[in-house]
């Protein structure tokens, strides 16, 4: 059985990007896609997250998403154009009724509703991607500490990304000494199946708890817990240009959060669509929004971060 | 003082569950009032996570503790990587159920937030990994709670096939709230409703799946686990 991470080191810049930095930057991403509703402010954000894709090279690993974000999107435009009628331009009109809902009517403001909100769901997914394709677990949790998450909660994740290969091992050998024995895993009835997969897995339970109790052992044979203070092999240093990175990771959201509170990025779709009227003025604060968030692409250019 | 701050976080979980369906009209209309009800929610819903993780922290003594939520959890987020195509037909529910009924609603959540937390390292985390660790949390917690009721091993077995029938379909009803908060308008009970309608399929799979292997494993594991825990002198408390 081979199972891998969705983080593959491809040496990319950005993979090499301070995790902190990386962070910093989703969660902008993430934040002015739910604080946002004009559908244009929602597609530059979608738009920004694909140069830094293109630079992670995990172009494949992002169109392999898309499938799931596409049936997803295929889903908001549907509940979306059934349920809401307050649309005035109506496209199709049935004849039958569906208990509770009334006769159904799909209006152009609905399906647009359902298309913006398409945008605001792929901008989180493409962004949480590039999380997931560059950052490292053991990075995470290593961010994790550093923000003074609880540390034995980070510790256990630690642990069990660290398990993970052990277990995947032990599962493909008990397979096979299974097999060897005579045991068909994948023929018969979906209950067969079951009742054969737990054969493998409940050997797995039982040698797994035999290992928690040496891993245990080992632990506290080298003191774990003894002293409060603790140190680390492997530490995130945030030098003082990562500091700077991470500050203009931030900085689309506070600059967003500025334009939000000054009245852009707000749309409305009911009764009937507002009408786009782009000026100068939020032209160029749209145009500043998105070199704020392209800026992650020369920062990451400038210097590599180092664990120490 | 801590019972007094689970009462209270439960009621404004409640209270935001609740808001966009009563307050209409007010500052807490989620259809005409200022809020995000879609990053309240998810706000809240990961400081819930955050604030289990602190109480992991402040009940798990020493090495074994951790050692052991964190091979469960691995189990658990092992046996749901090869079913992820199936809809939410897989067995990791039944883990964190068979976990939190032995080593009660703290290890249970632990089991269940990561398991969510890991598997998404091969799946893919967003913005549902939160709830994912929220939802498998609460099955966890309340599978603890179970343990209480002192049920004789036969017994036990039944009421768990119920109870995991039970949060197949509970599981849906609450991780539907980040769906329909953050991309459905209005939010009114109506267009909730249909968000759930959308994910029969995955919920009535996950609720059989559950029922599957209780019955055909649930014996089985929780002897193990049993067993474990008395080897292990299993003090975490809960």
């Amino acid at each position: 059985m081979k199972l891998n991470f969705r983080y593959q080191d491809k040496g990319t810049l950005i993979h090499k990007l301070n995790p902190f930095v990386k962070l910093a930057w989703v969660s902008s991403i993430v934040l002015l896609a739910m604080i946002f509703e004009h559908p244009l402010y929602l597609l530059l954000l979608f738009l920004a997250t694909l140069p830094v894709v293109i630079a992670a090279k995990g172009w494949q690993e992002w169109l392999s998403l898309l499938r799931f974000v596409l049936y997803l999107s295929l889903v908001i435009i549907i509940i979306n154009s059934l349920v809401m009628y307050h649309g005035t331009h109506v496209l199709l009109e049935f004849t039958f009724e569906i208990p509770t809902l009334g006769q159904p009517k799909i209006t152009l403001e609905a399906i647009c509703f359902g298309l913006g909100m398409s945008l605001r769901l792929l901008a989180i997914v493409s962004a949480f991607t590039i999380l997931n394709l560059t950052v490292h677990p053991d990075d995470m949790l290593l961010a994790a500490l550093k923000l003074r998450l609880p540390f034995k909660s980070v510790l256990a994740t630690s642990l069990s990304t660290r398990f993970m290969p052990a277990l995947i091992d032990d599962l493909g050998r008990l397979t096979d000494v299974q097999r060897s024995r005579g045991l068909e895993i994948d023929k018969g009835k979906l209950i067969q199946k079951i009742r054969s997969r737990g054969a493998v897995l409940i050997p797995l339970l039982s040698n797994s708890l035999d290992r928690t109790v040496q891993i245990a052992e080992a632990m506290e044979s080298r003191a774990f817990g003894a002293r409060k203070v603790r140190t680390y092999f492997r530490e995130i240093k945030l030098t003082p240009f990562g500091l700077i990175q991470v500050v203009a990771g931030f900085l689309p959201l506070i600059f967003g959060l500025f334009l939000r509170f000054k009245g852009y990025g707000g749309y409305r779709y009911y009764p009937s669509l507002q009408k786009i009227n782009l000026n100068w003025l939020e032209l160029i604060l749209m145009l500043v929004l998105v070199v704020l968030l392209l800026a992650i692409l020369p920062l990451a250019t400038k210097k590599r971060w180092s664990l120490d | 003082m801590r019972i007094i701050i689970a009462v209270l976080i439960f009621c404004l979980g409640v209270f935001i569950y609740l808001a966009p369906l009563y307050f209409k009209g007010s500052i807490f209309d989620p259809n005409a009032g200022p809020f995000n009800w879609g990053l309240i929610a998810t706000i809240f819903v990961g400081l819930s996570v955050l604030g289990f993780w602190y109480e992991f922290e402040r009940s798990a003594k020493g090495a074994k503790e951790i050692a052991l939520v964190s091979m469960l959890g691995t189990i658990s987020a092992l046996s749901r990587l090869p079913f992820a195509a199936m809809l939410n037909f897989q067995p990791c529910t039944f883990f964190i159920i068979c976990s939190g009924y032995v080593f009660g609603p703290v290890a249970g959540f632990m089991v269940a937030s990561l398991t969510a937390l890991i598997s998404n390292f091969f799946l893919g985390h967003g913005p549902w990994t939160p709830y994912q660790m929220f939802t498998w949390g609460l099955v966890g917690i309340t599978a603890g709670w179970l343990r209480k009721l002192n049920l004789s091993p036969k017994t036990s077995i039944i009421v768990l096939v119920i109870f995991g029938f039970f949060w197949g379909w509970l599981y849906g009803i609450i991780i539907n709230v980040w769906f329909w908060t953050s991309f459905v308008y209005p939010l009114t009970l109506k267009t909730y409703l249909y968000t759930l309608a959308n994910s029969v399929i995955w919920d009535a799979t996950h609720a059989l799946a559950n029922v599957l292997f209780i019955i055909i494993f649930g014996a089985k594991v929780i002897n193990i686990l049993e067993r474990f825990k008395k080897r292990f002198n299993w003090d975490i408390q809960s």
